[in-house]
């Protein structure tokens, strides 16, 4: 019971360093590789497993496939490298605590200590 | 705790009594230090991450395309099985804003040897979103297919480039490669945004084989520019937003001092512009590049030179399908040395149709044909149907 009790009062948010300032409407461009740096600090997006397809289709609007393709053919034209994934929502907000610039997203009852929230999804 | 045979019972509850209260004291005293050194662990933790955030290089992945072919031209050309590229890339980065591009390809070449080229290798310095320079050897950055696709077979969707965008050593007669520098980056207008790309570099040559006249290929100059001559270059365009999303319009303009090793030198002033537009959402995929010529001969007295190419190619993806057709033509002045001096500076036109078969999102397999027609140097013309399996690693 307690697992389905948790999840329907987890929200999907979208959260960040404290050292990070962007907007909701930033989210895209920072996970589709277009936006790298905010007020100088560069941003260090993260993929979630655990709730990666949730994020992709209400955030991106798009498949796995396809952002997996939008991120090859980013990284085959500017060098860049896609985000790293982590396996769950503790790991996520563990790295997004403790690295300067990172972004991730994660279902959590509540907002985490140590991080900005960004938006819901 | 072994009780001692015949002691009374009050006296072994006065004992008990005490031990427990010994015991509890003890555990008491114990949960204390622990407590206290949790608190000071964490606090040594804590400090160790401020002093080190969490590790971000997690290794160098090699990235890769690679490709196999078939088949049947009916003028007596190329027919069977045939491998296509190996094309490895790696994207090093060290620290923030310094990052590399590296990239690696192989190719079976007509006699059936195995060519080798440094594609790129590439070193950039981020300023921001706004501006990265790049420094070596890079995709030149006019049009579009040329930057998006380059040897990622699997990511273009069609077996065959624009044949007039080939690479310098296929046949394509527009430099795709620049040795030099190369300013990119993107800037929100309006609720879009504005790309440029601005670069300079080695102006390319045309070796001829042997010296024989019409048999020449573009050479990138990779050592040095040879004749001591710089190109420029730029491409502007403008990223869609809203519900135009997806769409991406643009200009683009170049212009090189291009000399051939004929005796004596024929000296060109290459000089094109142009325009392009690419519409890739909602499973379209919609690709249309613009190149116009006004070259000028420098060595001889044959004046200005005026020459076009262009294509249009459209495909729409139902879902692990896309049908495609694309639509090419070239008319080039074969009293331009600059084309007359090339191999495959002769004017055609082209009509391509295939369908594509993604068997996984990194597998495809794409049949095509296309016919292809001279229309000057030599007039002939000829009907292919190609096979490929493309992947991605």
């Amino acid at each position: 019971m307690l697992p389905i009790a948790f999840s329907c009062l987890a929200e999907e948010l979208v959260i960040a360093h404290p050292s990070v300032n962007i907007s909701k409407e930033d989210v895209r461009d920072v996970y589709l590789g277009e936006k790298q740096f905010a007020e100088g600090i560069k941003l260090v997006p993260v993929d979630n497993a655990s709730v990666q397809e949730l994020f992709l289709s209400r955030v991106l609007k798009m498949s796995a496939a396809k952002y997996e393709t939008a991120w090859i053919k980013k990284s085959f034209r500017d060098g860049l490298v896609a985000p790293s994934t982590r396996s769950g929502d503790a790991e996520t907000i563990e790295f997004v605590r403790r690295t300067p610039g990172a972004v991730g997203y994660v279902a959590a009852a509540k907002p985490p200590a140590g991080v900005v929230v960004i938006t819901k999804f | 705790m072994s009780e001692k045979p015949g002691a009374s019972v009050p006296g072994r509850l006065a004992r008990l009594i005490v031990a427990s209260a010994a015991t509890a004291w003890a555990a008491a005293a114990s949960a204390a230090t622990d407590a206290e050194r949790i608190d000071a662990l964490e606090k040594q933790v804590s400090q160790l991450e401020a002093r080190s955030p969490a590790r971000q290089d997690e290794g160098l992945p090699l990235h890769g395309f690679m490709d196999v072919n078939a088949g049947y031209r009916n003028n007596g050309g190329p027919r069977g099985f045939a491998l296509g590229n190996l094309d490895f890339y790696l994207t090093p980065r060290i620290g923030d804003r310094i990052k590399g591009l590296i990239e690696l390809n192989f190719e079976i070449n007509e006699s059936g040897g195995l060519d080798t080229d440094l594609e790129r290798m590439q070193i950039g310095y981020v300023f921001g979103d706004a501006a990265t320079v790049w420094a070596g050897r890079f995709h030149s950055p006019w049009g579009y297919w040329n930057t998006a696709y380059h040897h990622g077979q699997q990511i273009q969707t069609t077996v065959t480039r624009p044949k007039f965008l080939e690479f310098e050593d296929r046949g394509g007669i527009i430099p795709a490669h620049t040795v030099g520098l190369w300013g990119t980056g993107a800037i929100p207008a309006g609720a879009g945004k504005l790309t440029y790309d601005l670069f300079t570099g080695n102006s390319q040559r045309i070796d001829l084989d042997g010296g024989t006249p019409g048999s020449g290929t573009l050479n990138p100059n990779t050592a040095s520019a040879t004749n001591h001559r710089a190109l420029l270059g730029f491409n502007l365009g403008y990223l869609f937003p809203g519900a135009l999303d997806g769409l991406k319009v643009g200009v683009h303009g170049y212009t090189a001092t291009i000399d051939d090793d004929a005796a004596p030198s024929n000296s060109t002033r290459v000089r094109f512009a142009g325009g392009y537009l690419v519409y890739l959402e909602s499973d379209w995929e919609v690709l249309a590049e613009y190149y116009d010529f006004d070259n000028l001969d420098l060595s001889g007295d044959s004046g200005t030179h005026r020459s076009k190419a262009g294509y249009l190619q459209v495909g729409k993806t139902f879902g692990r399908w896309t049908p495609y057709a694309r639509g090419e033509k070239a008319s080039l002045d074969q009293t331009d040395a600059y084309f007359a001096q090339q191999e495959n500076g002769g004017s055609y036109d082209r009509a391509v149709a295939g369908l594509r078969f993604d068997l996984d999102p990194r597998a495809a397999l794409k049949l095509e044909a296309n016919h292809t027609r001279f229309t000057d140097r030599v007039v002939s013309a000829y009907s292919e149907v190609r096979l490929q399996w493309a992947i991605r690693f």
